[in-house]
């Protein structure tokens, strides 16, 4: 035993003794001089970067000009506007370059460099992620740009990724085509917001409690029900819709909000993460409390709960964004109870006349999930850091 | 012979009675899981338990199934071509987007965890957004269009790289490519999430430990510390890759169209909501769910005892 104490300090004391040998020697440079060098080549790269840009979207609108004057295409937008338009466009390549540049001196030159890393490795690396990033956003930001289109501009050739005229016709639109339907669009949003309360609340309940006993006792059978939880995360609610209906069908709830609700109650993913985040709790809680004479269910509520509140936010965004883009098409029949979702997409399926709409529902369905997402980011990742699978 | 199994049984009902008065000793636990098991096994375990069942039957909702034995089976196997197909279609899908999903989602998560916190933060946003953005997908039928509009035609076109627009979503040779990629997008997921958290975890000394050990880059420090300390994570992470990567159902039917060209974009699923909900042979379509299961489960069961393995 103290064996193992001792060697772990003197490990240290050598990596240390190391680490300033090797900086004394030249090996490790931390000179700030070798900083600047490499400020005035990226600043040098980004400003290229930046000037080419810039002459190439001059020459874009200079070539739409000449299009105009010779007559060749028709004058879509006014002269005036089109000064702004440019002067808009440069001032944006301007701004986005120098957050660019700034982000990338942040990231690559800091004052000491982690050991392992070459400068020309993270430069590389970090260049590539810039451009899959680009290349991850461009639907997102094409799905924006399109639902802000007027008319013209979505069948316009060729097409481009930012309104010229940004319109928000299509939403007004929008709310046109959902106010001629038979049931109001209110009701369909009332549908979604219900099941996904409704959905998400029980979820949050039912999977805590059980993933409390599962985590935190050893009783006959836990180990054999968590592993069986653990298989079920494969199967997703496709594989299982059907038996499900013909479950549905003789309970009687084929056409209630119950046949989406219930089901949504005994997602796995919610108690596998739920039990995984309660195991890092320590034991002497529960302890204490239980020797302080609380009872399992009061050591559950306001102990246990109030200690896991990110997981909670966790579930509940899978939960949410599950139930919120729920169609429910195969157990669900009247017109009244349908979701949203799926008024929504039958709209998307109305073809080329309604593009502009459809694209106005892809913002108005992806804003819900993906701003959930952001305002809770932090929680979830301090909860998905306990997600993994122990042998 | 006889007092070797005598003393075995009489093992296991000691172990029994033990676990049977432990198992009272706590019931409260059973009292607070038995809501989520009941609803667990009414909509999880019995759905699959009948899916079995009915998948040996002949069975269209309005008659009591009718057992067929294997006859579902068979006709699978030797006459529905459209589910060989599917198959096909199922398997090149999965065998495209699991693997390169899974390790370009933990390559990413690993580039990403270097970051300061506040560029990590958008990076997470921005690769996880299409997973979770619903129905985004659909923005890709927009840009995949068939006509001179499509942004992506319209790219090929001003550039001359082809005459006439190419029908992306119509024609056999072009949809099973388009799907991949829409997945391939949509690949950052769950297990994306919990890589990113999960490398946030790993020790810090490991990585000064292995610098004084002789690591000389990144690439050494991932095989030899990150791997290693990150295997749970990859394990779920895998569970989460082959359930993406095999049930795909709604990216096929919104861009591709249901049912698309010359089935070229019919998947299991896809084969699977059509008998079940559109022809109502749900003994038929059952089959086609065990079929899935078994695959799944033997996928799930090597990858999982493949990945045990790295880094040791």
């Amino acid at each position: 035993m103290s064996e193992n104490n001792n060697q772990q300090p003197q490990k240290w004391t050598r990596a240390d003794e190391l680490h300033a040998q090797r900086v004394r020697l030249g090996e490790i440079r931390e000179e700030e001089a070798f900083n600047k060098k490499r400020y005035a080549l990226i600043a040098g790269i980004v400003l290229l970067l930046m000037i080419a840009l810039i002459l190439l979207a001059g020459w874009r609108i200079s070539a739409i000009n000449q299009n105009i004057i010779s007559g060749s295409a028709e004058k879509l937008f006014d002269q005036d506007y089109e000064s702004v338009y440019l002067f808009g466009r440069v001032v944006l390549i301007i701004l986005a370059a120098g957050y660019a540049f700034y982000a990338l001196i942040k990231i690559i030159a800091p004052k000491r460099r982690k050991p392992n890393r070459s400068f020309w490795g993270d430069l590389g690396i970090y260049v590539m992620l810039a451009i899959v990033a680009v290349a991850m956003a461009f639907p997102l930001v094409f799905s924006i740009g399109s639902a802000l289109k007027p008319l013209d501009e979505l069948f316009r050739f060729p097409p481009t990724v930012f309104p010229r005229r940004p319109t928000l016709d299509n939403f007004s639109d929008l709310f046109v085509t959902m106010g001629q339907s038979w049931v109001p669009f209110s009701r369909y949003l009332v549908n979604t917001v219900f099941i996904t309360f409704a959905g998400t609340f029980g979820h949050v309940v039912i999977a805590s409690m059980a993933a409390f006993v599962l985590a935190k006792y050893n009783f006959p059978g836990s180990k054999t029900f968590f592993s069986i939880v653990v298989t079920a995360l494969m199967f997703s609610g496709y594989v299982t819709g059907i038996p499900n209906y013909v479950i549905m069908s003789r309970l009687g709830m084929i056409d209630t909000y119950w046949a989406i609700i219930l089901p949504a109650f005994a997602a796995p993913i919610g108690l596998f993460l739920m039990k995984q985040f309660m195991e890092g709790l320590p034991d002497s809680l529960i302890e204490a409390a239980h020797l302080d004479g609380a009872g399992e269910f009061r050591i559950f509520w306001s102990i246990i709960m109030p200690n896991v509140k990110p997981a909670w936010l966790t579930i509940i965004i899978f939960s949410v964004q599950n139930l919120w883009n729920t169609n429910a098409s195969t157990v669900i029949y009247s017109e009244q109870k349908k979701t949203l979702v799926y008024a929504l997409q039958q709209i998307q399926a109305g073809g080329i006349a309604r593009t502009g709409q459809a694209a106005a529902v892809t913002v108005v369905v992806m804003v819900v999930p993906i701003t959930i997402f952001i305002l809770s980011q932090s929680r979830i990742l301090e909860t998905m850091a306990s997600s993994g699978l122990k042998d | 012979m006889q007092s070797t199994f005598g003393k075995y049984l009489n093992l296991k009902k000691q172990r029994a009675a033990y676990s049977w008065a432990r198992a009272k000793r706590m019931k409260v636990c059973y009292l607070f899981l038995a809501p989520y098991a009941i609803l667990f096994t009414a909509f999880v375990i019995l759905p699959i338990v009948t899916s079995i069942y009915y998948s040996f039957t002949y069975y269209n909702i309005l008659e009591p199934p009718k057992f067929i034995g294997f006859q579902n089976y068979v006709n699978l196997i030797l006459q529905d071509e459209v589910f060989l197909t599917a198959v096909r279609n199922t398997f090149v899908i999965a065998v495209i987007t699991g693997p390169i999903g899974y390790i370009l989602s933990f390559l990413f998560a690993w580039f990403i965890n270097e970051l300061p916190r506040w560029i990590r933060t958008i990076a997470v946003v921005v690769f996880y957004a299409p997973s979770i953005a619903s129905n985004a997908y659909y923005i890709f039928s927009i840009i995949f269009r068939g006509d001179a509009y499509g942004y992506l035609n319209s790219f090929l076109l001003q550039f001359g790289l082809v005459d006439s627009p190419l029908l992306f979503l119509l024609d056999p040779k072009y949809i099973l490519p388009v799907i991949i990629i829409v997945i391939l997008w949509m690949s950052m997921g769950t297990g994306f999430l919990s890589f990113v958290a999960g490398l946030q975890g790993v020790d810090r000394s490991m990585y000064e430990a292995g610098y004084v050990d002789g690591i000389r880059n990144r690439w050494q420090e991932l095989y030899h510390i990150t791997l290693p300390s990150m295997k749970p994570m990859l394990l779920f992470g895998a569970v989460m890759s082959i359930t993406s990567s095999f049930n795909v159902c709604d990216v096929p039917r919104a861009l591709a169209g249901y049912p698309s060209t010359d089935y070229a974009a019919r998947t299991i699923v896809t084969h699977l909501f059509d008998y079940g909900f559109s022809r109502f042979e749900m003994g038929y379509a059952s089959a086609i769910a065990t079929v899935l299961f078994v695959v799944m489960i033997v996928c799930n069961k090597v990858i999982q005892s493949a990945l045990r393995k790295v880094g040791t």
